[in-house]
């Protein structure tokens, strides 16, 4: 980075610096994805089948027409938003409490902080099997202690399947939000609460008025990325329920293989996830532009 | 004043609660996979058993399957991919965080390889790394990883840059500090606990892949979800094997990240000391 | 700066140093000798093969295999991915029925015809169990050798069965009814598996069967939708609810394995390879080994799956890769295969007495060339995976209780017409 002597604030040296910044990522990014990008595009125009290699006409928009009208899309979109939703709510909420608990301990604070977040730490894919068992009516612990208490719960043949897979999904990544907001807590700066302990302000309305303020950035970062990582659910459908009962738990990343890499349909899945791309990106434009309305 | 404190000792009960009720439900799938680890075949059948005679086959077969070969593959890649991600994140979060750069068409651009889903980008790079002739080597897996690590990372701090107040960098520019020299000395360690987290998760995401490592990768350079996920097989999930393959990839990382926080949380006690 | 560029430069030094020195190793290693790169699934048949290839070497030392096993969904999708390159990057492969129409018909395979016919009378390929010759032949042509075979058969608890004096149910009713006396307060008659896609679809197949139903005629057009498809899922739905474990319907092979080893459920629908294992006493089944024996599915038709060796149509090495799968599916070899716990696919083993003593005796390999005299395969013809996937979905919605029997069989019948039209 060249040298600039002048401490100066001036817009020039300041709008060629931000570039600098920025070119490393937009260089390495442009390298790794212009070409997958570009040919994902290209079969999502195409009618390009594995089974069918000879054949690679130009298609036009049939392939989006042919996803857009078939009721298993619509399926599986409303399965897959439901369980981010289901999911992604529960860890935010579970997150942040047991963020702010953790935030005041005293002892054994690195070990209780590394247990609570050793979830993360287990490939999805073995998490899905050993839930798949533990929850097992048979075979499992769980339903045997809930049968003490004569409770019978079919946890991976019922309507409340996409929630039981939720809920192994809030097992599992509850630890992030936990790790974004403890390490959000440890960079907010201290004397805004020092004036308010002095002001003698009660603990609910120090954490309403600083701390969540002052959290809402990391935490809207942490519900993003959250969500768009929840999108891509895969793992716990492919090793318990192969999205059964019925369609009932079939979401986008497995309806995406199963049409890619089982049915050998690449256009078809391709086109899937390019609308998957365009509806992601009007939310989050439109998630982008609404707080910046309110905070100004 | 005495109602003040009342209030204190039941939100501290409620807090211990709260840890405990959260560690226990942690640890308890743990247990069961550390019971089932050291369980024969038949034993395995009935998961409410704990009283059993423990064997070590489990773990004797999975240590002579080839696993350390299957942890140094997978820690190359994600120490590698997250390397790279800060190196080069950082300073793109600050730019985007600070000075807005691009605005959000920037913002959003470098988040579409994390909304593609994986199955469709894998063909591409797929075809890619053949044509590169890096097929089969790590190479392809890492560039895999940063198509979506990077990005994460990115967003993960621009989030923390976002809470560093304004003034921390004028102040610096006024004491003498070049921009890039402000960035390094004074903005980075303010987002010290940003950047452990970032490296954490970033770590947890190339660590936990599956799918492109299977794809890209080959034979040599299998790495672990692909060697937990082969005792799944068609023939049943052999789940001794399964428990044990999963402990020696959640137990190192989790000390790692203990270890990390752990300096973190030093390092940024010794940060706000000089503030 | 400077340094971070250092670091960049190191890396990619290090990176490059890495991959070069791979290529490096295989180079050499391939001056002299051929290596033929293999991708199979990772199942105990496979074992068995890997630990033949050391005898295969005495005879042949120049062909060495590179062999990559991973679990059948990993394999499918690097196996799909790997015919999209131009070369080769699998010599041999071995293939699922399933998949052997189109595999076949979109050219990534070898046909075997001219190799099968120079290998002449000693070869004899007419030995393979005629349902698994049928699945190799596509469009006349033969395109694979039978490996191993994963036909269904009923296994149950011998012991039982006879303290109790029950005898072994024939007819889809005869089995309804079996279950039901079976089930007691401590167990359950029948374990079933009831997932969604491939499981569901490979039980109850043997259900429609046993109704005289099928999926397909000869023609492999659809010919679902009949009474007989729902009299066989209404009574598979009934005999669930009565008699198999509570809230199993998505259950899948291992919990049906563990079920029936455990002593919890007395029989069930499944791989007649079960059977060795539920016996081995290091096994899943532990003191209740020895307690189990196979029979024919009730009706005697039973559903059939089976994987074959094949050659990838662009291997440079076919003459190589052919001395190998003719080597291990040759009748000498394949006698010590299915002595070494193989699944037999020749008719004349499973007519060894030798092969009796020294495998799972008498009782298991006539019961199983019974078996595969007339097994039918899942599906047939284009799309296989498909209609599997689709028909397994609705069976499974019926299961679940999300649609009726008539619902769901229309359903089914529909959409694998759509299928096969497409």
């Amino acid at each position: 980075m060249s040298k600039s002597n002048s401490p100066s604030l001036t817009n020039d040296s300041v709008s060629i610096y931000k570039w600098k910044l920025l070119f490393p990522l937009i260089l390495i990014l442009f390298v790794i994805l212009v070409f997958p990008l570009g040919y994902s595009l290209w079969l999502a125009f195409h009618d390009f089948s594995i089974i069918d290699p000879d054949s690679n006409k130009f298609v036009g928009n049939a392939q989006f027409q042919k996803v857009l009208t078939n009721p298993m899309y619509w399926t599986v979109m409303k399965n897959t938003f439901l369980f981010v939703l289901i999911a992604v709510s529960f860890e935010v909420i579970l997150g942040v409490l047991i963020a702010l608990a953790l935030s005041k301990q005293r002892i054994l604070k690195n070990f209780t902080r590394a247990v609570i977040l050793a979830p993360m730490f287990v490939t999805p894919i073995a998490v899905g099997l050993m839930f798949r068992f533990i929850l097992n009516n048979q075979l499992g612990f769980i339903p045997a202690f809930l049968a003490k208490f004569n409770i019978s719960i079919d946890f991976f043949g019922s309507n409340y399947t996409l929630l039981t897979l939720a809920l192994i999904d809030v097992w599992q990544w509850t630890p992030f939000i936990i790790l974004m907001i403890l390490s959000g807590l440890e960079s907010l700066p201290q004397d805004p609460f020092e004036a308010a302990y002095v002001e003698g302000a009660s603990k609910l309305t120090v954490f309403l008025t600083i701390t969540l303020p002052l959290l809402k950035p990391v935490l809207l970062v942490a519900i993003l990325i959250r969500s768009l990582d929840a999108l891509k659910v895969f793992e716990y459908v492919y090793a318990i329920t192969k999205g059964g009962p019925g369609t009932s738990t079939e979401t986008l990343q497995f309806y995406i293989h199963k049409l890619g890499f089982g049915y050998y349909r690449l256009s078809e899945a391709a086109a899937v996830s390019w609308t998957v791309v365009v509806i992601i990106m009007i939310g989050l434009i439109i998630m982008l532009k609404s707080p910046k309305k309110e905070s100004t | 004043m005495n109602s003040y404190q009342k209030e204190t000792l039941l939100l501290k009960m409620v807090r211990i609660l709260l840890i405990w009720i959260s560690i226990l439900t942690v640890l308890i799938p743990f247990i069961w996979v550390i019971l089932s680890s050291f369980k024969s075949p038949s034993d395995l059948s009935d998961a409410t058993n704990v009283f059993f005679t423990p064997i070590l086959n489990n773990w004797t077969n999975v240590f002579n399957s080839g696993i350390p070969i299957n942890f140094i593959n997978s820690f190359i890649v994600a120490f590698i991919t997250i390397l790279i991600s800060l190196i080069v994140g950082l300073p793109a979060a600050y730019s985007i965080s600070k000075f807005k750069t691009g605005g959000n068409f920037t913002k959003l651009g470098i988040l579409i390889a994390e909304v593609v889903p994986s199955a469709t980008l894998v063909v591409p790079i797929f075809l890619a790394s053949y044509f590169l002739g890096i097929n089969g080597s790590i190479l392809p897996v890492i560039f895999a990883h940063l198509t979506f690590i990077l990005p994460i990372i990115t967003w993960f701090l621009i989030g923390f840059f976002d809470a560093v107040p304004n003034s921390l960098e004028e102040q610096a520019l006024i004491d003498g500090c070049t921009r890039f020299g402000a960035f390094i000395k004074i903005i980075i360690p303010q987002v010290l606990p940003g950047v452990g987290a970032a490296s954490i998760f970033g770590f947890v995401l190339s660590w936990n892949d599956m799918f492109y490592a299977l794809i890209l990768g080959g034979k040599d350079t299998q790495t672990l979800p692909m060697a937990i996920a082969g005792y799944n097989t068609f023939r049943g999930v052999q789940l001794g094997e399964m428990s044990v393959a999963i402990l020696v990839s959640a137990i190192p990382t989790i000390i790692l990240s203990f270890f990390i926080q752990k300096r973190l949380i030093k390092m940024m006690g010794g940060g706000a000391i000089k503030e | 700066m400077l340094r971070k560029i250092m670091a960049f430069t190191l890396i990619t030094f290090l990176l490059v140093g890495c991959s070069t020195s791979e290529t490096n190793n295989s180079d050499s290693k391939t001056e002299e000798q051929i290596t033929l790169n293999v991708l199979m699934e990772e199942v105990p048949d496979t074992d068995i093969a890997i630990e033949m290839v050391k005898s295969f070497n005495q005879e042949n030392e120049n062909i060495v295999l590179n062999i990559e096993t991973l679990p059948y969904d990993q394999m499918r999708d690097k196996l799909v991915s790997s015919f999209l390159a131009p070369e080769a990057a699998y010599d041999i492969i071995v293939v699922d029925n399933p998949w052997m129409y189109d595999f076949s018909n979109a050219g990534y395979l070898e046909p075997l015809d001219d190799k099968i016919e120079t290998s002449g009378s000693d070869y004899d390929f007419s030995d393979f169990s005629d349902s698994l010759e049928d699945i190799a032949i596509v469009n006349d042509q033969k395109f694979a050798i039978p490996f191993y075979n994963y036909a269904t058969g009923l296994v149950y608890r011998k012991d039982v069965f006879e303290e109790q004096g029950i005898s072994i149910p024939t007819t889809l009713k005869e089995l309804c009814t079996v279950a039901q006396t079976l089930t007691t307060d401590e167990a359950y008659g029948i374990a079933a598996q009831p997932q969604k896609g491939y499981k569901i679809m490979e039980e109850w197949m043997n259900w429609l069967l046993a109704a005289g139903g099928a999926l397909q005629n000869d023609n492999g057009d659809i010919i679902l939708d009949s009474p007989e498809a729902r009299e066989a899922l209404k009574a598979y739905i009934d005999t669930i609810n009565s008699s198999a474990p509570k809230n199993s319907t998505n259950w899948a092979f291992d919990e049906a394995l563990r079920s029936v080893a455990s002593g919890d459920s007395m029989m069930t629908l499944n791989y007649n390879w079960m059977l060795p294992t539920l016996n081995n006493p290091d096994g899943e089944a532990g003191s209740l080994a020895g307690n189990f024996a196979l029979a024919e599915v009730p009706g005697g038709q039973a559903a059939l799956g089976a994987w074959f060796w094949a050659i990838s149509s662009n291997s440079e090495y076919k003459d190589e890769a052919w001395t190998f799968i003719e080597w291990i599916s040759s009748p000498e070899q394949e006698k010590s295969r299915v002595i070494s716990g193989g699944a037999p696919v020749r008719d004349s083993i499973l007519d060894d007495p030798e092969v009796w003593e020294q495998g799972y005796g008498e009782e298991y390999y006539v019961t199983l060339k019974n078996i595969l005299a007339d097994a039918i395969p899942l599906a047939n013809g284009p799309n296989a995976e498909e209609l599997i996937q689709v028909v397994g979905t609705e069976l499974n919605a019926a299961v679940t209780g999300q649609k009726t029997v008539d619902e769901a069989i229309t359903d089914a019948s529909n959409l694998a017409k759509e299928i096969m039209n497409e």
